[in-house]
């Protein structure tokens, strides 16, 4: 159970304050309700793009990561699909500091010529060394664009080509900031050795005064449901071959988020789950298998992975994978595999919630989704779950024409393109 | 109307509190350490035995016998481990470690009674199965190839070989053949031999109470291995440092990395190497973060680190960056290493450092598997109970002319070695 109190500031911004006493430090969770899904087709990488700006420094404080570290701090940021977050963790003392620079960036960004100029040339080699330097690294550019043809989730967060990145000007910049960064489309998680009120008090202090701003509607068109197979065969750099089937699955804030969830760890989480042990370990098809879910704000994909044993087919691979499913969609799973899992579930839940940053983050993100207090609601949906609710959405979801389909294979020779561009013109 | 130019006061951190653990021996006379904060019901239990590399008879020994331990007892087969595992919603790992084995079990309190007497079995009677053997020296194999296509793990393969010898236990790097060379007996023998109650020190932390502790002495205390493992003193890494060339065909970036051997956290140099090293590349503010990402961008990321065994060390620096600006960020990266030589650090930048460090300090002690953690460090490398507060005094008190002679005794240019790996010569 984590229990906050909420306040909402005049300007709108709301904060979240999570008492722990069992640290002495203090983490502080600054959400944006913008992510890449908020990008037009022909800009993507810009809210990554951006989380790398705001570390440029701001009026009052010409270097952001400098009291921070004075304060005996660590602060860092991450961008998704759904959402832009800047975190800090620090000693509870000096909490207020995070409030100065983060409240300072928010009213006074700097927009300085040399900090896009440098972070545009960082962006493009993390894109390098993320996605087309690392083995198998352009594969969710792949399955985003199979899956999705309408929804901007059809592009991943670092963004569809580096030429998008490097084209990014000054005038695109400042009209994001205006318009995504302001504090009624932000939430403000403190989780830590703290008082409440004293927080409160902070926020109004170094947020209060920071003006509302008009935040534009969000009208993503929802993806429609997929009606045929798609297949892909993708060339790389890479010395095996792999597969992947990505499935479409229910939004993270659904009842049976939680059920496909349950279903993703009988098949792929830990020592015993299905594909490993009778997949991997008893028939010897796979070096490696997974099965997980991507867990996005709308609806999201349920991806299974593998690449098979020396000596066997991806079409063979696939062909267990498929009889795995087809045994979801028909049997109930047993008592025992249930349980088995949702003790998983269970420890999962308590281990996450032993870090200040985790819950602080976690906080955050189903307060932008709805409401933050989802969190203590989570252990009773799993529990929820039955066997019947397992079948039923391995029966509408687990199906060939819900499924994208991609094989990754070896170059036929070593020769360079950069990946991405190359699906692009496809 | 607030004035935003006058920042927050900061507040200096005056104490670095590592509680005590509690010690007690089990009935095989294994020491626990025991650090007990209730918040929620978790635990965190890890064995360590003097099994690692450096009591290897053969390479790869101490790894495989590890891997191998949670596949099949007499009693269980490796299915009926992993049932059982995941059922009480536990994990087990086996991180790696040079000068010993360790075994790392995360579980709800509820459920030790449970996972401990299986535990008991894995370290008392394991069967080490052929067939698992083979499936695991297969796997590996399939991954190793998978490596040796990243120019990041190319890289560090050849720098720490490269530093200590291609025979050494800190130096020494996988192959295919030597997976290959692997039998039941070399885990046999390494096993009977290292995973002893002599060799054995438990850390336990979370909310542990005397009922959970009684356990541990009717399951883990009657452990019957007895010896010593034998492990070696490994012989000193090389002397003369060497500039290395690597070709990955077909990447798109260079891995860079330049550093040295170095000591284990006893030498007196440590406390003030370490705040070197963090002024150097150790944190978003350091030089080189500074200078070749933050200024320049010619990477995502660049850091310098160090390592430290029972028997020795060594620091690197390590970069990936695209292959155009190859030749100017192993430039800059020698600048700031004579600057730090040569330059007396500012007051303001060490000041940055100092409260910088002290922060990352106190995260150390934040909640008990991080304090079981540096506890562990201490107990297994022979290091005072106040180390932390040791740590934190030099933190506190080195001055830039100590700075700069130990730059000048560590990061001098002549002293580095060099790995390049690119796409090509």
């Amino acid at each position: 159970m984590i229990d906050f109190t909420r306040f909402t500031l005049d300007n709108g911004m709301r904060l979240l304050v999570h008492v722990d006493t069992n640290t002495p430090m203090a983490a502080f969770n600054l959400m944006y309700n913008v992510g890449s899904r908020d990008e037009s087709p022909d800009k993507t990488g810009f809210a990554h793009l951006f989380e790398h700006l705001m570390f440029g420094g701001s009026v009052n404080a010409p270097d952001f990561d400098d009291p921070i570290q004075l304060a005996g701090g660590e602060n860092n940021a991450f961008t998704n699909n759904d959402v832009t977050s800047y975190y800090q963790v620090l000693p509870a003392e000096n909490l207020e500091t995070a409030f100065w620079l983060e409240s300072d960036r928010m009213l006074n960004l700097s927009f300085d010529r040399k900090v896009l100029n440098v972070q545009r040339k960082v962006v493009v080699e993390e894109f390098k060394e993320t996605c087309l330097n690392e083995p198998y690294g352009d594969v969710f550019h792949h399955l985003s664009e199979m899956a999705y043809k309408v929804h901007p989730y059809r592009w991943p967060t670092i963004g569809l080509v580096p030429e998008h990145v490097e084209k990014a000007r000054m005038a695109d910049v400042r009209s994001f900031f205006g318009k995504h960064y302001r504090p009624n489309n932000a939430v403000l998680v403190v989780c830590g050795n703290v008082e409440p009120e004293t927080v409160r008090a902070m926020a109004v202090k170094w947020f209060g005064d920071i003006p509302a701003g008009k935040i534009p509607v969000r009208d993503l068109p929802a993806e429609p449901p997929q009606k045929d197979a798609v297949f892909r065969i993708a060339r790389g750099n890479v010395p095996n071959e792999a597969l992947y089937l990505a499935f479409h699955c229910p939004a993270r804030m659904e009842r049976d988020y939680y059920v496909v969830d349950l279903l993703s760890d009988i098949l792929g989480n830990g020592p015993s789950s299905r594909l490993y042990r009778r997949l991997l370990k008893e028939r010897e098809l796979f070096t490696s298998v997974d099965c997980y879910i991507t867990g996005s704000a709308d609806p999201g994909l349920f991806i299974i992975e593998g690449k098979p044993a020396e000596g066997v087919t991806l079409e063979k691979a696939e062909d267990a994978i498929w009889e795995e499913i087809a045994m979801l969609r028909k049997e109930l799973v047993p008592d025992r595999e249930l349980e088995k899992i949702k003790n998983k579930a269970e420890a999962t839940l308590i281990f996450s919630e032993l870090s200040v940053l985790n819950k602080a983050i976690n906080l955050a993100f189903f307060e932008i989704l709805g409401d933050g207090s989802w969190i203590n609601e989570e252990e009773g949906i799993y529990n929820s779950i039955t066997a019947t609710d397992l079948r039923r959405m391995a029966g509408s979801m687990l199906v060939p024409e819900n499924c994208s389909r991609l094989y990754y294979k070896p170059k036929e020779e070593q020769q360079v393109e950069p990946v991405a561009a190359e699906s692009l013109a496809q | 109307m607030l004035d935003r130019s006058k920042a927050p006061i900061i507040h200096p951190i005056d104490k670095i509190d590592l509680p005590e653990p509690r010690v007690v021996r089990l009935d095989n006379g294994i020491p626990v350490y025991v650090t007990d904060m209730v918040a929620q019901d978790a635990v965190r239990l890890e064995m360590v035995f003097d099994a690692g590399r450096t009591a290897e008879r053969k390479p790869l020994a101490a790894r495989t016998t590890a891997a191998l331990l949670k596949e099949g007892t007499s009693r269980y087969s490796s299915a009926v481990i992993a049932e059982m595992l995941d059922f009480y919603g536990a994990s087990l790992s086996f991180p790696f470690q040079p000068d010993s084995s360790n075994l790392v079990l995360f579980s709800l309190g509820r459920h030790l009674p449970h996972l401990l007497p299986l535990m008991e079995d894995l370290l008392e009677d394991p069967v080490f199965p052929e067939e698992e053997l083979r499936q695991f020296i297969q796997r590996n194999q399939k991954m190793l190839l998978e490596e040796l296509t990243k120019v990041d793990a190319v890289a560090y393969r050849q720098i720490t070989e490269a530093f200590f010898g291609e025979s050494h236990p800190y130096g020494y790097n996988s192959s295919v053949a030597m997976y290959g060379e692997l039998t039941r007996n070399d885990l046999v023998d390494h096993f009977e031999r290292c995973y002893t109650a002599d060799s054995c020190s438990i850390f336990i932390s979370g909310s542990v109470d005397g009922q959970y502790l009684d356990l541990l002495n009717r399951t883990l205390g009657r452990l019957s291995r007895r010896g010593d493992p034998g492990a070696v003193i490994p012989p000193p890494p090389a002397a003369v440092p060497k500039k290395y060339k690597y070709v990955v065909p077909g990447t798109l970036q260079t891995a860079i990395r330049v550093g040295s051997p170095l000591f284990n956290r006893r030498h007196p140099d440590y406390p003030g190497f370490y705040v070197l090293n963090t002024i150097l590349g150790g944190y978003f503010g350091s030089r080189l973060m500074q200078n070749i990402r933050e200024d320049k961008g010619y990477t995502y990321n660049i850091y310098s680190t160090s390592e430290h065994m029972l028997h020795g060390g060594c620091f690197y620096i390590a970069t990936e960056v695209g292959h155009g600006y190859a030749a100017a960020t192993l430039k800059e990266i020698y600048l700031e290493m004579a600057r730090l030589c040569e330059e007396p650090v500012e007051e303001e930048e060490l000041t940055m450092v100092r409260n910088y460090l002290i922060g990352q300090l106190l995260t150390t002690v934040d909640g008990p598997f991080n304090i079981s953690e540096v506890v562990r460090g201490l107990i297994q490398e022979g290091l005072p109970a106040d180390f932390q507060n040791r740590m934190a005094a030099v933190i506190r008190t080195i001055t830039p002319a100590e700075i700069t002679k130990l730059a000048q005794k560590y990061l001098a240019r002549e002293n580095q070695w060099e790995v390049v790996v690119s796409n090509s010569n």
